[in-house]
């Protein structure tokens, strides 16, 4: 009987051809329509053949060249980062608060932090076009900003509040205050230096998903602000190797922010991955 | 664990005002100004005209459609992911395993515009694979197949809510202690009997809660669906979409019910992965 069990499990650090099987399935799955992507758009003509006909980078300068390529690419940096900055002033400040001084607070908290998940985002649109519908706000890059700030704090709060819960700010805080610093010392010099790779981690999720954001900004400001993944849409209907270029780039942003969120929660204090993402 | 703070409550509060102001501004007034408008006339009295106006064919055939939609990616998703999961979670080598683990937390990203084009350019008409099936195989399917329809869209929704089930679901398998196998093998247990009477009801308010937060992430899509099917499949999210742009004029009173039914049954699939996960976080709690 024990030999069995044991024999039982060395033989099972040996993983079988169906383990195989179902990992190759997994990574064909997710890597093949990336690949794919990657090479259509460096391909000259890939409609009738199994292997592409030729290879070119034309649909690259062509897509430079579009006036909207630089406009879009722009919007889009400044809706990110701005949802960003807004992000770190209203939800970080926010939750350190709860954590040292209202911990009563949590159970609210962590309901208006769960709440975004449950809004889908054409309803959240509706709902702030609807409201504001006066200038200067009404279908401005203010109030797409706003939205996707809404839209991503539980990624903010789920990066921010491990890494605080993470350290004893309580502690800290104490024993900054018996050396006689104040509440803006503290934050600066000892909080916020030890909860930066969760301050980190949040604000590059809230970047890589505003800037790959379709619906709010298709619904909110629409083609009075276009930002990048409204004139990536456009072009799968116009011209598909230019729109195989752009999803590359968007591909390729959203790539390299994983890796540094990764590389940040690898180091140091290991900050719990943030919640997989919702809405797509 | 935090001693309440020393001042009094109200400069408590003030820290995390302006945080509840903008919640308040940009999230909960305007989504309860919705939910009331939808059940007002022009004049303000109270109605369900919006609500009974939305039981014509295409208001239905949109709801049917999104949660069939939701639905089926959300059980493929489930099942598979929690295969692929627990295939990952027992690999041997610690690296593949990372490796796999960082794949999936890097693809849950890879949703909207971007992937549904991926899709069209392995599977549509003139795709990749379908290029491969026609040319080696002979098999040529299109017209039954398409990208741009509803079986298309179960491919694309699928890429991302497999990732997202494989996520959730290792810390699950994780949950599951060595021992507990150990001492049901003892006990004379086949995988069969641990797997019936021990895994799966550990496993259980993971599964529900991970199925429930498919079922949403699927349901409150659009962008994928946009991209890929425009207006010929009507999906709930693509309905609403249309009496915001104007594309499709539709009453606005019709635009905010469908609203309000689409934020009921996503918010309830949410709340569900809510109470599931506190129940799953049980086993998983060191």
């Amino acid at each position: 009987m024990k030999a069995a069990i044991t024999a039982k499990r060395s033989a099972s650090r040996q993983a079988s051809i169906g383990q195989y099987l179902v990992l190759s399935f997994f990574i064909f799955y997710m890597l093949f329509p990336i690949a794919a992507t990657y090479l259509f758009s460096v391909a000259t003509r890939w409609d009738r053949s199994i292997l592409p006909e030729g290879y070119t980078l034309e649909w690259y300068q062509t897509a430079f060249k579009n006036i909207y390529f630089g406009i879009t690419l722009r919007n889009s940096m400044i809706v990110s980062l701005s949802s960003v900055l807004l992000s770190l002033i209203v939800v970080v400040p926010a939750v350190y608060w709860v954590h040292t001084r209202l911990p009563k607070v949590k159970p609210l908290l962590d309901l208006l932090m769960i709440l975004p998940f449950g809004i889908p985002g054409v309803v959240l649109a509706l709902a702030l076009v609807q409201v504001y519908n006066f200038n200067p706000i009404s279908r401005s890059p203010y109030l797409l900003i706003c939205a996707t700030v809404v839209f991503t704090m539980p990624f903010m709060y789920r990066s921010v509040s491990n890494a605080i819960e993470a350290i004893d700010t309580h502690t800290l805080t104490e024993a900054a205050q018996s050396l006689g610093a104040g509440i803006g010392p503290i934050l600066m010099k000892v909080i916020i230096p030890n909860i930066l790779p969760g301050i980190l981690s949040g604000s590059l999720l809230v970047f890589a998903t505003v800037f790959a954001e379709f619906t709010l900004a298709k619904l909110i400001t629409g083609a009075g602000f276009k930002t990048f993944p409204l004139l990536l849409v456009e072009y799968t209907r116009k011209n598909g190797s230019i729109a195989a270029a752009l999803s590359v780039i968007s591909f390729t942003i959203a790539w390299i922010t994983s890796l540094l969120i990764l590389s940040i929660s690898r180091r140091g204090q290991r900050v719990r991955k943030p919640a997989p993402q919702v809405h797509s | 664990m935090a001693k309440p703070g020393k001042r009094n409550s109200v400069s408590d509060w003030l820290g995390i005002l302006p945080f509840l102001l903008f919640c308040l501004a940009f999230e909960i007034i305007p989504i309860l100004i919705m939910v009331r408008d939808s059940l007002v006339d022009s004049t303000g009295n109270l109605t369900l005209a919006n609500y009974t106006s939305l039981g014509i064919p295409l208001y239905i055939n949109s709801f049917i459609n999104s949660i069939k939609l939701s639905g089926s990616t959300a059980l493929i998703g489930t099942l598979l992911g929690t295969l692929i999961g627990y295939v990952i979670y027992r690999w041997p080598s610690e690296n593949t395993r990372e490796a796999l683990i960082s794949l999936s937390d890097v693809t849950t990203n890879f949703a909207g515009a971007p992937l549904a084009f991926a899709f069209i350019i392995v599977l549509g008409s003139t795709g990749i694979v379908t290029q491969f099936l026609l040319q080696y195989l002979n098999l040529d399917i299109y017209p039954a197949f398409s990208i741009y329809s509803f079986t298309g869209l179960v491919f694309a929704y699928v890429y991302f809510q497999l990732p997202l089930m494989i996520l959730l679901i290792i810390p699950a398998f994780a949950g599951i202690r060595r021992e507990w196998v150990e001492s049901a093998q003892n006990l004379g247990a086949n995988s069969y009997h641990f797997w019936r009477r021990i895994g799966l009801p550990i496993l259980m308010p993971s599964l529900v809660g991970g199925m429930m937060l498919l079922f949403a992430n699927a349901f409150g899509a659009y962008a994928t669906a946009y991209t890929l099917t425009g207006s010929n499949l009507s999906l709930a999210t693509i309905q609403i979409g249309f009496t915001i742009t104007g594309e499709v004029r539709h009453d606005p009173g019709i635009g905010l019910a469908m609203a309000f039914i689409s934020l009921f049954i996503m918010g309830s699939c949410i709340a569900i992965y809510q109470v599931a996960t506190r129940r799953a976080h049980q086993w998983s709690a060191r």
